[in-house]
């Protein structure tokens, strides 16, 4: 039996002792190293990042198209950082083709000024059609194969602080035939011209794009407060048969209203598409706006109404729920309309519903909504924010902002 | 009564068998380190730090009195702590000074840099003075010139008042032709590729700089410890290569009242990643001693943008909050959303008109902050408070900011959550400290009273003869005037509070009797 210590200093030297004959280097566990390493050595950058800028892309398609893959090909340190490429091909799982490159510019003018060219080819071979106008049935969905081909330049320049005005003009080769979808009837054998304008023969456009930005969001990529109001003029010309040249205004109103803190927010977007042509010229229906789905009225299903133009009100609460998960009421509201004179707020169609957003960094990079109607209800997971710059339907190229 | 009895929680004894106190009690430093030049340096993932103290329990968690203690319940003197301002009064100067020995850079000629951070959020530089010396400089946000290198300096100087081991920290200011690159210095792309450093990327890192109205920046330059890194150490457990680590952490008392500390300075981020160990010489010997460091996320900064609200008021992720948040669809609005923030870049988000100590939380579990007692409260309230309105100030000062408003603020709100402090703890233990015989009669300080709070009123006093050996205590009636040989003990109640007392322990020689223990008691109120 050990004696007794008789000092303090001596039972803690005793402990000190006790540990001096059990020391062993300090080490961390497997699952530990693993994710130290995982950071460290920048595994996940790596990886998002591929070999010499080669890469696996996911989704980004359409709504509609199933989960897409693909290789791409993405820089942003050519020329110093100077110059940023994206070169992408993805294919979904129910075969639709995605091919897109582009080359910015984007430090011209210290950052103030950016300019790229942009060249893309889908081939969507099963998109959702209703029939035209607002009074289309639930039970008339058809499909038809889109196709487009374009390539364009384009710019900006941030004039002030929370103004920016940008420009591009491009050509555009247009496609549509029967839809593959099983079950679902093609288009082209339900309708025909003049009822559905180009679905008998597609043409080739010109396409020239101005658009205007107020932006003063506080944080672009995850607002909490602020507004961003968007106008933005295309024109498209027939360079084929002169009978499908038509404009088409854009219209994007979303404002912010945080409280307590901005850990709740009210988050509005009104959003228009109106198009009008010269006597003599219609739109063909693959080149109108579509409205329902994950980005307006989730209470139908994508593509539901469809028409020369569309609005929708969005409104959602948002409180945030833990640091990195926030939760969404929503309402949503809108409509489609033949001539631009019936942009008003009646015959809404609208739905509602309740959705999360998992967040990193004040960036949602996913969000499931469950949206209901009187046409029933959807889920739509998406790996984007609700209010990401997104035009009406397939047609359309990303708004210029 | 067994419910309650059930909720009673004494302080026991510190040191388990044998008796009370040695005759070297109270010791108040370590004794000398053993040699602990075998320890290796060992990085730990602060993702799994965060995972593992989310969603486990790692560490002890019973409710002990706190160790790595004297009998007097103070931490020794040592690789953990100092007993500072507390025990002997520092003055202005030596409050800014803090733990500055060495000074700022030279300036006699250009900085040499020789190490670049471009990547991630924090970008930074390493440089080398013309004495050859060592520095991290660390910026502020573009968004908010001049919060995170002030929070860091008045932090640093807070924390090293109230005893514990920080870096020497400087606030500088330079322009880019300051600075030169040293040969052969490499910087890491986003994708952890190494290659030279070039004089455009200095121009690169300084562009997401602010400058002040002269065109300078400013930073934070910490002169590199005198040792060998060996990384952080963690709140819970010992390290295994260290001989003179003995401790649990989650019991130690400097780390278990950090919490209090922390929470008064809304240092969130104290965790495992903040901190440092390192193998420093104490005369020939080498041991390790432990950091507290990069405090540029304290006060309203959050080191590369504002302190979010939610900053001390919530774990990033828990269970319940989580589900009341998602059952009541927000609804139920959470203390600190309620909080108002001054628009203030300088100061970013920093209050103290809805903090509460008692709420106040890191930004996940901590194992030592989770074992925090009452007493371990009161320990570092006593220091908290012990800190003036004027020194308070004094240090705000040294965070150099431009804008005297900010100033006024930051000190306010600072003297506010102090004062917040030591109403809570002090209304959980008798307040009582500052334990002294003076002409042969016990007396002490109402640390309550003296400092505006309320005293706990007549404190009821009453002798016990204490048996060292078997800890036997007899109660004496007789008055204790010429102090017989033995040990005593003081048990000292206020009938204002009586679920508290406090034991004061008196070893006499026949002729000069010396404080030798102090155990504040509690009875948790019922539940």
């Amino acid at each position: 039996m050990p004696q007794e210590p008789a000092t303090r200093r001596e039972a803690i030297e005793r402990e000190r002792d006790r540990k001096s004959a059990e020391l062993k280097p300090e080490t961390v566990s497997r699952p530990e190293a693993f994710l130290r390493d995982l950071k460290d050595k920048k595994l996940l950058e790596r990886i998002s990042y591929g070999y010499n800028g080669l890469r696996a892309a996911m989704g980004n398609m359409a709504t509609g198209s199933g989960f897409a893959l693909g290789p791409e090909f993405h820089r942003e340190d050519l020329l110093g950082g100077n110059l940023t490429t994206r070169l992408t091909a993805l294919m979904s799982t129910r075969r639709w083709l995605k091919c897109e490159g582009e080359a910015t510019l984007p430090q011209l003018a210290g950052g103030n000024v950016v300019a790229g060219v942009h060249a893309l080819h889908r081939n969507y071979s099963s998109v959702d059609y209703y029939g035209p106008g607002p009074d289309s049935g639930r039970g008339g969905r058809s499909t038809y194969r889109f196709e487009d081909t374009r390539v364009s330049a384009g710019g900006g320049w941030r004039v002030l602080r929370f103004v920016r005005v940008g420009g591009r003009s491009g050509y555009v080769w247009t496609n549509v035939g029967p839809g593959d979808r099983k079950g679902a009837i093609s288009a082209d054998r339900l309708f025909a011209e003049p009822v559905l304008p180009g679905i008998e023969r597609q043409t080739n456009f010109t396409e020239n794009t101005a658009l205007l930005q107020f932006d003063w969001r506080d944080d672009p990529l995850g607002p909490k407060t602020g507004g961003n109001y968007v106008v933005q003029q295309t024109w498209y010309s027939d360079r084929v048969f002169g009978r499908y040249s038509f404009r088409r205004l854009d219209l994007d109103v979303q404002q912010y209203f945080g409280f307590f803190n901005k850990v709740r927010r009210f988050a509005f977007r009104a959003k228009a598409a109106l198009t009008d042509v010269d006597a003599g010229q219609s739109v063909p229906f693959y080149m109108q706006p579509t409205i329902g789905g994950a980005d307006d009225l989730r209470g139908f299903r994508a593509y539901r109404f469809s028409d020369r133009n569309a609005m929708s009100l969005t409104g959602e609460y948002r409180w945030e729920i833990f640091s990195g998960l926030d939760g969404a009421l929503f309402a949503d509201a809108g409509k489609v309309f033949p001539r631009r004179g019936q942009m008003n707020f009646a015959h809404l169609e609208s739905s509602v519903g309740f959705g999360l957003r998992a967040n990193a960094r004040n960036r949602t990079f996913l969000r499931v909504d469950v949206g209901f109607s009187h046409e029933g209800f959807a889920v739509f997971v998406k790996f984007n924010d609700i209010f990401q710059p997104r035009p009406f339907g397939v047609s359309q190229i990303p708004l210029g902002y | 009564m067994r419910r309650w009895l059930a909720v009673l929680v004494w302080a026991a004894g510190a040191f388990g068998a044998g008796p009370k106190f040695y005759d070297d009690d109270p010791l108040l430093e370590e004794p000398a380190p053993r040699d602990a030049s075998r320890a290796v340096r060992r990085k730990l993932s602060d993702y799994y730090d965060f995972f593992h103290h989310t969603f486990a329990t790692p560490g002890d968690r019973r409710a002990i009195p706190a160790l790595g203690v004297n009998t007097l319940g103070d931490p020794m003197d040592g690789a953990w702590y100092e007993r500072r301002h507390y025990w002997r009064r520092m003055s202005i100067e030596e409050l800014q000074r803090g733990p500055i020995r060495t000074g700022p850079p030279s300036r006699s000629a250009r900085w040499k840099v020789v190490g670049v951070k471009n990547e991630g959020v924090t970008p930074g530089f390493q440089i080398r003075d013309s004495a050859n010396r060592l520095y991290f400089v660390k910026f502020d946000p573009l968004c908010c010139a001049e919060m995170a290198t002030a929070a860091d300096q008045i932090a640093n100087k807070l924390l090293y008042a109230l005893g514990y081991h920080v870096p020497e920290n400087h606030i500088v200011y330079f322009t880019r032709d300051d600075l030169e690159l040293a040969p052969g210095v490499q910087i890491e792309d986003a994708l952890g590729r190494k290659r030279p450093v070039s004089s455009r990327d200095i121009s690169e890192i300084l562009l997401k700089v602010p400058r002040d109205s002269q065109g300078r920046y400013r930073a934070t330059a910490s002169l590199a410890l005198p040792g060998k890194p060996l990384g952080p150490y963690r709140y819970y457990g010992t390290r295994s290569d260290d001989p003179n680590d003995t401790v649990p952490h989650e019991h130690r008392r400097d780390l278990r009242a950090l919490h209090v500390a922390s929470a008064w300075i809304d240092h969130d981020d104290s965790r495992a990643i903040n901190t440092l160990d390192v193998l420093e010489d104490w005369k020939g010997v080498k041991y390790i001693k432990h950091y507290q460091l990069d405090l540029g996320s304290t006060l309203g900064s959050g080191s590369t943008k504002m302190n979010s609200a939610r900053s001390g008021g919530e774990y990033l992720f828990a269970w319940k909050p989580a589900a009341v948040q998602f059952f009541t669809l927000g609804l139920h609005v959470p203390w600190w959303a309620r909080a108002h923030f001054p628009n203030m870049p300088s100061v970013g988000r920093f209050e103290s008109k809805v903090f509460d100590p008692d709420k106040w939380a890191p930004e996940y579990p901590n194992p030592a902050f989770l074992n925090r007692l009452p007493d371990d409260e009161f320990w570092m309230a006593k220091q908290i408070v012990n800190i003036t309105d004027e020194e308070i100030r004094a240090i705000v000062r040294t965070g150099e900011l431009s804008d005297p408003k900010a100033e006024q603020y930051l000190a306010a709100c600072l003297i506010e959550r102090r004062d917040k402090i030591g109403r809570a703890a002090f209304a959980k233990v008798l307040p009582l400290d500052r334990f002294r015989i003076e002409g042969g009669v016990l007396r002490w300080s109402d640390l309550a009273q003296e400092h505006g709070y309320g005293g706990v009123g007549p404190v009821q006093l009453r002798w016990h003869r204490f048996d060292n050996a078997s800890g036997q205590a007899t109660p004496w009636d007789a008055a204790l005037r010429d102090w017989p040989r033995g040990y005593w003990m003081a048990e000292l109640s206020a009938s204002r509070r009586p679920s508290q007392r406090v034991r004061v322990y008196v070893r006499s020689d026949g002729a000069s009797p010396r404080i030798v223990g102090v155990e504040h008691q509690w009875r948790n109120p019922a539940p």
